[in-house]
């Protein structure tokens, strides 16, 4: 499903391969299909069956979006410590590891043994943001950093020494598992909210001590450009699933398209 | 044994007949056959078949539905003057009345069936062995009132043929209080099956406490309509007498409640259109249409049209004393209210949905073989019942000892020779 | 699949529902008044339905034996029209629980994951004969009103009406919502989007007009139905005010290979053709302590649901701290579905 990520320049092409192949994408489910879960590209996931009959997710045929998961657990870890509300404080919750999804290609683990070791490539004085175009292969917003806009630069999130690592107030590291740590650093109230369940997502058990998987900050926004350019809104555009059919002897629904009033032929109010 | 020998000599007087009867029944056997495979193909397959759909889920069956219990208790234009205003002409040919309304209450009952998902399991509105959700669900009011109707209508008009039948004096203790029973239903059943449609704030187009009386008046101009009309054709095809002043006292009745009616269509419209809020959007979609979409609006002009020029030609006493001229006008008024109450008032009902979802809806062949088999069965049960109706009340058939019939084969053999 | 707690009471139930059906034997008459539809019947594969299934009471009021044995006859009927093992589970509500539902419109982008995860989830039927969604996503304009775009030649209106040049602008107005967008990319610039389904009202005009109970709310507050003993009459259709229910014009068409086989009575069991089904708050899973498939869907966390009796619940959490709203509140159904804003 690599069709959908944001190369606009190749959507127009993969919209022609997509509908020349979507009568096979149709049969939907074949274990070992790449899907994502929130963010198209950096929060993929292959099916599988994980007991006879039943598969971790269920995709979409037409958008690669997961749809349903089998079993809202599988590929978690723990989360680890955070300060939850008392009251659901014997609660399990457990966090898809961010780790291997950002380092794929393992780019990340040998840069950080092999040059930024503090000594090799020197901690930077200076924190003028610059362009940084060799590291574009790992991060490839590394020449669009957005957040901030302009008030912060990489070393204010990822350690100095460590590149595996994100880093606290005071000097920390934090595993990119838990980057909630990290953001919640300024957005406090996101986190607040976070925390409450109001903010973000989770799945699993919705009752009281039940098992969750929390969505950590990564698994939806992207930290280098949070508010998408000049979107200004913190979730990236998805292609949405199909329409419903239209209602049996409908044979378009252009009437909806039109503004307000029964005024057919004054269609050009755009 | 004397209520069999009725049963067997009523069946024979309906089903005897010349040529034109028994071409007429044919013609009607033909629907109700295209009837019972509508149905068969419907239950089969479910109610794909028709055109109905989630935006649209009650279309043609209820619409006629709707339409028929009006009908049906329009029967009392014919029996309240005859009991409460002891009109003469009208009391000689009540019963006529009492079978309009049994046909129409049967089509109605079919017309139900044929909307409902699962027919198979009517049953479960059967109290005892089922829920029969009792006083809450408005659908359960309206069966107790089509099917007491339907019963009322049965004994009141049975009764009174058996005694006629049989000789016996009518024991007036009974019948009576089955008659005025009766009047008050009639009223009952339609006011009934407007609470059916009105008390769903969810509908806008109907939730309005005028719809009752609308369903009454239009009912009163459009039963009476047919009653002319059937008792015209009775008049013309039997032996029996109806005087004009039958006729004049009907039409009067059609002119007056017409009137009224479309009085209270305008109140309507003005009340919706002035404000145009969005509640309105059925009624504007149904006279303006909607974004392009406009097939009921030449059917709601034209029933319009029909039900305006049918009151102001019946105004005029030249025209409606006319007894050549009133069966067309009462046919065109009959067709009019059909429109306007049938589909007119179910579909901008449903349409837009109630999250502001417009879609066009025609009914199916499916639909319309059924619904056009039941309107069959109404006229081929009516036929047969008016038939021996009227054979009972001409005197032709009534009841005879073994004896006595023997007395009347001989003097037919005579008179043959 | 909520394992840890459906698996181990199933286990034990499995040996005990094989005997049964064992001594039960094939026992299927078609009854008299389904012969012709079974007969009719155009696939061949189907399992019969049984007498016992046509003449059943209504799951209401059964007694628990009864449940268990239409379940049963359900199970076995499913797995071997569906080709797999399917459980239909029979829990009733939970002690001490509401359910209640709250969706952020600020948050949804439309993009309709939801109605699609909901398919996936209820076994609704697909394709183009006929689709089942029980989630509607409306589109809605956010407005604009600029110098330029002013509609000078509206005002006045015909009939001399005096109508300001922007009257017809619509701007979040819901009965002028899109329901077939289709853009490239969601969310877009100049729209919001508002989703719709089952709004599980206190104050249920659906179970007020059915003529039969069917459809009644159950003391979690989930309006159910047992479309075993709906009569098809869409009473309900007409009195919702969200236009949440749908009907089974024809035989649903669930492929087998999507047929989701973990079910509950009052759920996401397959149904039939006539009868009217709808949003459930995915009555099998939440009743399991399971989050329902939209929640878990949403992949920008619009959707919150849990027990309105539980203060610490993400749902009163919603209604304590953000500013919310139930549709059509003059109707005075008292929906357990709230819409929010942060």
């Amino acid at each position: 499903m690599t069709c959908y990520r944001n190369h606009q320049t190749l959507f127009g092409l993969c919209l022609l391969l997509f509908l020349f192949t979507s009568p096979l994408l149709a049969t939907e489910n074949q274990t070992d299909q790449e899907c994502f879960e929130s963010r198209d590209g950096m929060s993929q996931v292959r099916v599988r069956e994980i007991s006879p009959g039943l598969v971790n997710v269920k995709c979409s045929s037409t958008t690669g979006g997961v749809l349903w998961w089998g079993d809202p657990f599988a590929g978690t870890i723990p989360m680890g410590d955070m300060d939850i509300e008392a009251d659901y404080s014997n609660e399990e919750a457990v966090v898809k590891p961010r780790e291997p999804e950002l380092d794929k290609n393992k780019m990340l683990t040998i840069c950080s043994m092999a040059c930024h070791d503090g000594n090799y490539v020197p901690i930077p004085h200076s924190k003028t943001p610059r362009p940084l175009k060799m590291h574009l292969d790992t991060v490839p917003d590394a020449m669009n950093l957005k957040h901030g806009k302009g008030n912060i630069w990489c070393l204010d999130c990822h350690h100095l020494v460590e590149r595996t690592k994100l880093i606290d107030n005071f000097g920390y590291s934090i595993s990119f598992n838990q980057p909630q740590k990290l953001c919640g650093k300024c957005h406090g109230q996101v986190y607040r909210a976070w925390r409450d369940g109001l903010h973000g997502k989770r799945i699993g058990m919705w009752d009281k001590g039940g098992k969750k998987r929390w969505w950590v900050c990564t698994e939806c926004h992207n930290p280098h450009d949070v508010e998408q350019k000049e979107r200004n809104s913190g979730f990236a555009q998805l292609r949405p699933e199909p329409a419903p059919n239209l209602p049996k002897g409908m044979v378009n629904a252009n009437h909806e398209r039109m503004h307000h009033g029964s005024h057919p032929d004054e269609t050009g109010h755009e | 044994m004397r209520f069999l020998q009725f049963v067997v000599d009523y069946l024979k007087a309906g089903f005897t007949g010349g040529l034109l009867f028994w071409a007429w029944m044919l013609f009607l056997l033909f629907f109700i056959m295209l009837w019972g495979y509508g149905e068969y193909v419907q239950i089969a397959n479910g109610m794909i078949v028709t055109n109905l759909n989630d935006q649209v889920s009650w279309g043609f069956y209820l619409a006629n539905f709707v339409f028929m219990v009006g009908v049906a208790a329009a029967a009392v234009t014919v029996v309240f003057p005859a009991y409460v205003y002891k009109h003469k002409e009208l009391h000689r040919i009540v019963v006529l009345g009492e079978m309009i309304a049994i046909a129409a209450v049967v089509m109605c009952l079919l017309f139900v069936i044929a909307h409902m998902g699962r027919p198979d399991r009517l049953w479960h509105l059967l109290p005892v062995i089922g829920i029969f959700n009792f006083p809450h669900a408005m659908l359960t009011w309206d069966v107790i009132v089509l099917n007491g109707y339907l019963l009322l209508n049965i004994i009141g008009g049975y009764y009174y043929l058996y005694k006629k039948y049989s000789g016996g004096e009518i024991n007036k203790s009974f019948y009576l209080p089955v008659v005025y029973i009766a009047i008050v239903w009639a009223l009952s059943i339609h006011t009934v099956t407007a609470f059916l449609i009105n008390t769903m704030p969810a509908r806008p187009m109907w939730f309005h406490s005028m719809m009752p009386i609308k369903f009454i008046t239009t009912a009163f101009a459009a039963g009476p309509s047919l009653i002319i009309v059937v008792f015209l054709l009775v008049r013309r095809f039997t032996p029996m007498k109806i005087a004009d002043e039958a006729f004049h006292l009907l039409s009067q009745i059609v002119v007056w409640c017409l009137g009224i009616a479309l009085f209270l269509t305008m109140s309507e419209i003005v009340t919706e259109l002035y404000p145009a809020t969005e509640h309105s959007l059925g009624l504007q979609y149904l006279m303006f249409g909607h974004n392009g979409l406009n097939s009921l609006v030449p059917f709601f002009w034209t029933a319009l049209s029909l039900m305006v020029g049918s009151f102001i030609l019946l105004l005029i006493p030249r025209i409606r004393k006319n007894l050549t001229l009133l069966p067309f006008i009462c046919i065109a008024a009959f067709i009019g209210i059909w429109v306007e109450k049938g589909m007119g008032l179910m579909l901008p009902g449903v349409i837009p949905t109630p999250v502001g979802e417009f879609a066009e809806y025609t009914p199916s062949h499916i639909e319309l073989m059924v619904v056009g088999g039941i309107w069959a069965i109404g006229f081929f049960l009516l036929t047969f019942m008016l038939k021996g109706a009227v054979a009972v009340l001409q005197g032709e058939v009534r009841y005879r000892t073994e004896s006595s019939k023997q007395a009347v084969s001989e003097q037919q053999a005579e008179a043959a020779t | 699949m909520p394992k840890q707690d459906s698996s181990k009471t199933k286990d034990n139930k499995l040996t005990s529902r094989r005997d049964f059906l064992r001594s039960a034997g094939n026992y299927t008459v078609a009854s008299l008044s389904g012969a012709a539809m079974l007969l009719s019947d155009p696939k061949p594969a189907k399992a019969n339905v049984t007498w016992e299934e046509h003449f059943q009471k209504n799951y209401r009021l059964m007694t628990d034996e009864e449940k268990q044995q239409a379940i049963e006859r359900l199970e076995t009927r499913y797995s071997e029209e569906y080709g797999k093992q399917v459980t239909v589970d029979g829990t009733p509500s939970i002690e001490g629980v509401l359910f209640g539902y709250a969706l952020n419109i600020q948050k949804c982008i439309g993009c309709r994951r939801c109605v699609k995860a909901c398919v996936a989830e209820n076994n609704q039927s697909r394709g183009d004969e006929q689709q089942i969604e029980w989630i509607r996503v409306l589109r809605m304009e956010k407005g604009k009103f600029s110098e330029t775009d002013r509609d000078q030649h509206g005002y006045p209106e015909s009939f001399g009406v005096q109508v300001g040049g922007n009257a017809y602008k619509p701007a979040g107005v819901v009965l002028e919502g899109q329901h077939y967008y289709e853009p490239e990319q969601v969310p877009e610039k100049d729209a919001f989007y508002f989703p719709m389904q089952c709004m599980q009202c206190e104050k249920p005009p659906c179970v007020k007009v059915c003529p039969v109970r069917t459809t009644y709310r159950d003391p979690d507050g989930i309006v159910v139905i047992d479309y075993n003993w709906c009569i098809g009459c869409r009473m309900c259709i007409g009195a919702c005010p969200y236009w949440a229910r749908r009907f089974n014009w024809g035989e649903p068409n669930l492929p087998k290979e999507e047929m989701n086989p973990v079910t509950h009575y009052l759920g996401n069991r397959p149904r039939m053709k006539g009868v009217v089904e709808k949003c459930s708050f995915c009555v099998q899973r939440t009743r399991k302590g399971r989050w329902t498939a939209c929640v878990e869907v949403c992949p920008v966390g619009a959707r919150k649901f849990g027990n309105l009796l539980d203060p610490n619940s993400e749902i009163r959490k919603v209604l304590a701290k953000k500013k919310v709203f139930r549709l059509r509140a003059d109707l005075n159904t008292y929906p357990k579905f709230f819409y929010y804003m942060d």
